[in-house]
């Protein structure tokens, strides 16, 4: 697995929301797996503490996908161009997916979340990296994509970060 | 900076929003390309044809879409309705 190196001290939840979070980049056509994939991956790790604290907040899995490609949308009317329209008249055939062939990277703010999860599972004295970490570092990227992602669907770093800090005790 | 020397450069305020439509649009390209040759290709048109309109080589088209849709559609060859002329 391509994943050995950057995935020590993951336990096997944290992998699992990490390679989620590479077919939700896919799936959404992102050339590189961005910060906001990997909160969508972290959410797709069920029972997790990660998830559930997103839950609670009314951020589900098919919210945030839903917030991410509106995202997108607003980008392009930002320029005049329509998705929807373009959906519309396209064929059929029309899909944002990667195509399976093409390789696919961590953004630089993927990366900078992923070594501020490593940080995070340290500062809390955690053997273990779990998705909740990674979901902290997340949280960590100043104007990350993700940051902005949630605060469109109403909910800021620090409400997740106490909904986490709540579980623990 | 004020508001006219912003809004002389034309497009949008925020200076993010239109470069992640930069973004999109690369996206945007690359599945709208895998569609339409898909859309050519099950039409009967032959690689060198989606080519020659792409303005790229037949090598190039072949090599970014052919496995992609041959494994969707198995035993078709391209340009099997003769409509290439």
């Amino acid at each position: 697995m391509i994943f050995d190196r950057l995935f020590r001290g993951f336990s096997a939840e944290a992998r699992e929301g990490v390679e989620a979070a590479v077919e939700e980049a896919r799936g959404l056509g992102h050339d590189s797996v961005g910060d906001e994939d990997l909160l969508l991956g972290v959410l797709r790790v069920d029972r997790s503490a990660a998830a559930e604290a997103l839950s609670s907040l009314g951020v589900t899995l098919e919210a945030a996908r839903e917030e991410s490609e509106g995202m997108t949308a607003d980008a392009l009317s930002s320029v005049g161009i329509s998705l929807e329209e373009i959906r519309r008249e396209a064929c059929e055939a029309f899909e944002m997916r990667l195509p399976e062939d093409r390789r696919i990277s961590f953004s630089p703010r993927a990366k900078e979340a992923l070594g501020k999860a490593l940080r995070e599972a340290r500062r809390l004295e955690d053997r273990r990296l779990t998705p909740e970490h990674v979901l902290r570092g997340v949280l960590c990227v100043e104007g990350g994509t993700a940051v902005r992602l949630l605060s469109r669907l109403g909910v800021s770093p620090d409400q997740v970060v106490d909904r986490l800090d709540g579980r623990r005790r | 900076m004020n508001e006219k020397t912003r809004t002389r450069v034309g497009g949008p305020d925020d200076p993010r929003e239109g470069l992640e439509a930069v973004v999109a649009l690369r996206r945007m390209l690359e599945a709208l390309e895998a569609a339409q040759v898909e859309n050519a290709f099950v039409a009967g048109w032959s690689w060198a044809k989606i080519a020659e309109v792409l303005g790229v080589s037949k090598q190039a088209v072949h090599k970014k879409h052919a496995k992609r849709i041959r494994d969707r559609y198995p035993g078709v060859p391209p340009g099997r309705k003769g409509k290439d002329a």
